[in-house]
């Protein structure tokens, strides 16, 4: 993921991220969270209104080029933004709409904001999961074998190649990968999620459907989360190596297996998993990307239209929701290093 | 003799740049069954040597010859040395991060029981929390994390970790440093227990003294990755024989000395450097010119034929100066009686009596400025007869009494200092003037034209002692005889000597013979004492010992008269208050 | 646009002074290739940026050296007119990120006490919310003229420099120069000018390059999705246009209308990187990547 953290555990934003999880241990993260969460319904509520020249009322003027046509449209985004009213008015509506689960109304498409996101969000959520638990996978096994063999060629091409990658933003790595295995090479489909109008005979077929069409999309999404990992759990692990506990792990004769994992590695899993939540926001950044690439259906697609249609209830909607997602994750990333870190435990 | 451990010439090597020689030439002999410590500082080679017996020296050049009862260590791959560490060699490291922190103490302690004796989960739980408790870590320390444990308790923990396996030789790296004196003994007692149950050959590397009487049988002294001396632990650690184990065991802190510290000259070598003699060579007080050449091999020292050896050409820390028997009388009153003393090289000898006890008669006789009746003074191997060589007279010089009678009035500090270079014809004119300032710069006197030029009567008395000084150390002695120096000085000018003679000493690795009626005095600088009454000796010994208990009726009016009362009145007095009630 | 240029030599050289090996040079010379084609892009330009210069997807050319689109513009003029783009919202963007992170972390670290809490509270929270999303809600309600998508880029990736400046400022604090210069009564202001901000001048170094990597990133990214400046053809935009046409896999057209852009992000975006890896080398590791927005 070119941009986002990584190198050593004590290194900057993931180390300062442990360090201000520890920190919300005193506030509790379920407090941090719900406030952040609170802030962010605030903030998207604002912004709209504080633009100059109200983008919200320009929709309902009829001198605007960004002119309603359609009556009803313009009926439900005007409730929905409660136009009418005076602002406290405004935000509190705002804030029980929110609540209730009611996102509004898109205008390009004539439906629920709610049920647009309904359909399009598993999608997302299965190229995120999907590309998180690879990276993950492989960034945890490649970062030990690299620190093991540091220095030597092996090391070295992982560091140059996944530092390559980690430059590339995923709408290269994904115009890449397609180009090179759906055009060049047409191994993989162009796009979507599942072949259009094919009937399978029984799940497995389906889900196979579903997994060729995943291969492209996932790839291009691992590779951006790859090198933020591998450079971690590799630092992490060159620092155990120094360390002394590793050369009385050493003395007593363990295999190089323990080693490696039992005391390498459990010492790169706690920076691990703060990374991972850091990560999650990024993946869902990516994730926009690469499905608008691949004419994945899910969130991405969902926004691009919008963006083209001005069809804000939709984009609010979709930030709302995946910002949710993020914080949700993290929030459970947070209580669960409080329940692994012996130091946390210890003050 | 069953050889649990044999090191053979070991040579190791961390390549630089810049290299460094960490073990240079080590033999060693681990017994089965014994306690083996060896007295090392930094810089030692006393790591080095726990890792390359573990076969952890990675990117070391190991050379020599390393065997374990029967298995030769020198050939072995990884996977031979996993085979053979931790049960057979274990290691308890001495830094408190050789504890994995995300792991709990329990599971590091029965990991290596899980690997090595493939005990089950549930076993190797069982034994570790018992050898945990057999250390005083009960079961809800072993649950803990490191950090969340003092450091003392970690240390224990890393001894449980290494003994765990029961191991037939166990290392320890420093098991006491830093330890409170109740951890301290703690471990004292585990490691003793360990021996007796198991036969645990044990081998302690570090520099606390006290542990190794309490633990080692055998005790060796590595100096710069070399063994300088080893032998039994009492007389290693009681007398040590070495140059350099005497300095350092005289080096140490201890309530039991009151004598200022001494620490050994010199500066700590290079460890770059590797030198083909002696690598003691450069700061020891009694090297020669084959010290630099030819590397001592361990042998038993002169005098003795029990199992102690030393690496010394010149068989151990030598008797610089010897007198025995020695007797003088004027007209028909006995002077002295039958008095021997010993002055080692580099040591100082301090002599306390009574006015008339005959301490300026043998002052004079030690300086060989006067001849005994009957008895023998020896100075480096020579016979001192009244007529010794220049060179001896050199090596050997007195300062006296009453500078403003030492000095001739009428020469200047000039000519005054620079005269027994005049005599001994030892340099030129403007080399002598050289020679003189650099004696009066260590005397702390000035060393300008106008110093030079002034005449003795105009100085004060302290400053005159120390022209005198001067004049003693301009030819470089190896000892110096001084009678009552500090005895017509005011007492500023007294502590200002007394650190002076104590800096100069140790600077130069000189000997002293110090004589004075004042028994604080000479305790301040002396390494051992000799009480002289009525032209005898009736008590010696060490400073210490003098202070503490003394045994003869004179050496009590002394510590009487130089306030010592004092310190032992209050004591003296609630002793009577206690019986009292 | 000298003082541009001078930058960035500036930082070539900077660059180049230390043992970065191969791969820093590499990466210094293509940053100042493309500043130096950014620089004379309206001289080398043939044809205008929106002008309907040839036949529709033309393959390259003499006339046309990258091709044309599907309208027919040259693609040539385009990616000049993208390269200026480009280093301008670095320079902007990745500047005003670096302003604003250091700014904030330096007066959070000198402070301490509730303005730090505070102000860490807010970074906190920047660093949890997805990036990209909210970015794009705040464009579509904002514009996306370069000025405002700069402001933009700027305003959402200043904390995690900020961090970084911040720890940095905190070490520095307890330093006696410092405590001497507030002892002869200096203010806050006066002792980040004169004493902490020169001290940090590696770290904003390498902070900038990061910052200028993410900025072009988030640039493209928007312009890859509609959200570019529509007076001006970015990179992303060119992109955008070419998967927008329906049949560019049943041409052959994709090789130089989607490659181009492709490939001219990833060399400068590589480039980057070097210097940046290089300059890492020299400043403790801990910190050089991050004092610029990389998060």
């Amino acid at each position: 993921m070119q941009g986002e953290p990584t190198t050593d555990a004590s290194g900057s934003p993931a180390a300062s991220h442990v360090r201000s999880v520890q920190r919300r241990r005193v506030g509790a993260p379920v407090a941090f969270y719900g406030a952040t969460a609170f802030l962010v319904v605030s903030i998207v509520f604002l912004l709209p209104r504080a633009m100059p020249g109200d983008p919200l009322l320009a929709r309902v003027d009829s001198s605007d080029t960004l002119f309603v046509i359609d009556d009803e449209g313009r009926d439900r985004f005007r409730a929905y933004y409660g136009l009418d009213e005076p602002l406290l008015a405004q935000y509190r509506n705002y804030l029980g709409s929110i609540a209730r689960g009611d996102l509004g109304w898109s205008i390009g498409r004539s439906a629920p904001v709610r049920e647009l996101i309904a359909a399009h969000l598993p999608w997302t959520l299965l190229l995120v999961g999907t590309a998180l638990a690879l990276s993950a996978l492989i960034g945890f096994f490649a970062g030990i074998a690299a620190a093991w063999r540091r220095g030597r060629a092996g090391d070295r091409l992982l560091l140059v190649t996944l530092t390559g990658t980690r430059a590339m933003p995923e709408y290269v790595l994904g115009t890449l990968l397609l180009i090179l295995l759906a055009v060049v090479v047409p191994a993989f489909p162009l796009a979507g999620a599942r072949t259009p109008f094919a009937v399978h005979e029984s799940a497995v077929a389906a889900v196979i459907d579903v997994a060729y069409h995943l291969v492209l999309p996932a790839t291009a999404l691992t590779l951006g989360l790859l090198g933020g990992k591998f450079l971690l759990v590799r630092n992490t692990a060159i620092s155990a190596l120094g360390q002394d506990y590793m050369e009385l792990a050493r003395a007593k004769g363990l295999p190089e297996r323990l080693l490696k994992y039992r005391h390498a590695g459990r010492n790169a899993l706690l920076p691990f998993l703060t990374v991972l939540g850091i990560q999650t926001g990024f993946a869902v950044g990516g994730a926009v990307f690469v499905e608008t690439i691949f004419g994945y259906p899910g969130m991405g697609t969902l926004i691009l239209r919008a963006l083209d249609e001005r069809d804000y209830p939709v984009l609010e909607g979709s930030f709302l929701v995946l910002a949710g997602c993020v914080l949700l994750v993290n929030l459970a990333v947070d209580l669960t290093y409080g329940r692994l870190d012996p130091r946390a435990r210890a003050s | 003799m069953n050889v649990a451990l044999q090191v053979r010439d070991l040579r190791v090597t961390y390549p630089g740049p810049p290299s460094v020689r960490a073990l240079d030439g080590v033999d060693l002999n681990v017994v089965r069954g014994e306690c083996l410590g060896l007295l090392g500082e930094s810089g030692s080679g006393k790591s080095t040597l726990a890792r390359v017996v573990l076969g952890l020296a990675t990117g070391a050049r190991v050379e020599g010859a390393l065997q374990l009862g029967d298995q030769e260590l020198g050939t072995l791959d990884e996977a031979g040395w996993r085979r053979i560490r931790w049960t057979r060699l274990a290691l308890a490291m001495q830094s408190t991060a050789a504890l994995n922190p995300v792991l709990r103490i329990v599971d590091q302690v029965a990991e290596p029981l899980r690997v090595h004796l493939g005990h089950s989960r549930g076993e190797a739980r069982e034994r570790a929390l018992a050898t945990l408790a057999s250390l005083g870590l009960g079961r809800a320390e072993a649950e803990r994390f490191p950090l969340e444990l003092s450091g003392g308790q970690q240390r224990l923990a890393v001894l449980a970790v290494a003994v765990v396996c029961e191991p037939e030789i166990l290392l320890l790296d420093e098991p006491t440093a830093g330890l409170d004196a109740v951890t301290r003994d703690q471990v004292v007692a585990f490691l003793r227990s360990l021996r007796e149950r198991r036969g645990t050959t044990i081998v302690v590397l570090g520099h606390d003294v006290e542990a190794l009487h309490a633990l080692a049988d055998r005790v060796g002294v590595l100096y710069r990755g070399w063994l300088a001396e080893i032998g039994p632990a009492a007389r290693v650690l009681g007398d040590p024989r070495h140059p350099y184990s005497r300095g350092l065991l005289d080096a140490r802190p201890t309530l039991a000395t009151i004598k200022e510290l001494r620490g050994i000259r010199g500066r700590r070598p290079d460890p770059a450097l590797v030198s083909p003699g002696c690598p003691f060579y450069g700061r020891c007080t009694q090297s020669v010119s084959e010290c630099m050449e030819i590397r001592p091999a361990l042998e038993p020292p002169a005098g003795e034929r029990d199992s102690r050896l030393i690496s010394c050409i010149r068989g151990g820390v030598l008797l610089l100066l010897e007198a025995r028997g020695l007797r003088k009388s004027y007209g028909g009153v006995h002077a002295l009686d039958d008095v021997g003393v010993e002055v080692r090289h580099g040591e100082v000898l301090g002599v306390v009596g009574p006015t008339g006890a005959g301490k300026s008669t043998l002052a004079l006789l030690l300086a060989n400025l006067l001849v005994q009746d009957a008895g023998t003074v020896t100075f480096d191997g020579h016979r001192l007869n009244g007529k010794p060589s220049q060179d001896l007279r050199r090596r050997l010089q007195l300062v006296f009494q009453n500078p403003f009678e030492a000095l001739s009035p009428r020469l200047t500090v000039l000519a005054a200092v620079r005269e027994p270079l005049e005599v001994q014809r030892a340099a030129s004119r403007d080399e002598a003037t050289k020679l003189v300032r650099r004696a009066l710069d260590s005397c702390r006197l000035p060393s300008d034209d106008a110093f030079l030029g002034r005449h003795t009567h105009e100085l004060s008395g302290g400053e005159l002692q120390r022209v005198a000084l001067a004049r003693a150390l301009v030819l470089e002695p190896q000892l110096v005889v001084l009678d009552e120096p500090v005895a017509m000085l005011d007492p500023s000018e007294q502590a200002e000597l007394l650190q002076l003679l104590k800096a100069i000493q140790v600077e130069r690795g000189m000997a002293m013979v110090l004589v004075s009626h004042d028994l604080a005095t000479v305790l301040r600088v002396a390494d051992s004492v000799v009480v002289l009454a009525a032209g005898r000796v009736v008590e010696r010994g060490s400073g210490t010992q003098i202070l503490t208990a003394p045994r003869h009726a004179v050496t009590r009016a002394l510590l009487a008269a130089s306030g010592a009362g004092a310190l032992f009145h209050q004591q003296a007095h609630s002793n009577d208050q206690e019986a009292q009630s | 646009m000298s003082a541009v240029a001078a930058r960035l030599r500036g930082r070539e050289r900077r660059a180049g002074a230390f043992r970065g090996g191969p791969a820093l040079w590499l990466g210094a010379g293509v940053i100042a290739a493309f500043a130096l084609v950014a620089l004379a892009a309206p001289a080398l330009r043939p044809y205008g940026v929106h002008a309907i210069a040839g036949d529709q997807l033309s393959a390259p050319s003499r006339a046309h050296l990258l091709g044309t689109n599907a309208v027919g513009q040259d693609l040539l003029s385009q990616m000049l007119s993208g390269t200026r783009s480009s280093l301008l919202v670095a320079l902007l963007a990745g500047g005003g990120t670096l302003l604003v992170g250091t700014l904030v972390g330096a007066v959070a670290g000198w402070l301490g006490g509730l303005t730090d809490a505070l102000l860490m509270r807010v970074v906190d929270v920047f660093l949890v919310v997805p990036r990209i999303p909210l970015v794009i809600v705040i464009a579509a309600y904002a514009g996306s003229s370069l000025a405002t998508v700069s402001a933009i880029i700027a305003l959402t990736s200043w904390p995690a420099g900020a961090r970084v400046v911040r720890s940095q400022v905190l070490s520095l604090r307890g330093r006696a120069h410092l405590r001497a210069a507030v002892g002869f009564g200096a203010r806050t202001l006066y002792v980040l000018r004169r004493h902490i901000v020169p001290e940090l001048g590696l770290i904003l170094a390498a902070g900038f390059v990061a910052a200028a990597e993410r900025a072009i990133v988030l640039e493209a990214g928007l312009a890859f999705l509609g959200l570019g400046d529509p007076t001006r053809k970015s990179w992303g935009s060119i992109m955008r246009d070419a998967l927008d046409f329906e049949f560019l896999f049943f041409t052959d057209a994709w090789a130089w209308w989607l490659l181009s852009p492709v490939a001219a992000l990833a060399a400068l975006l590589l480039g980057l990187a070097f210097v940046g890896v290089g300059l890492e080398r020299h400043i403790s590791p801990r910190v050089a990547r991050h004092a610029g927005g990389a998060a």
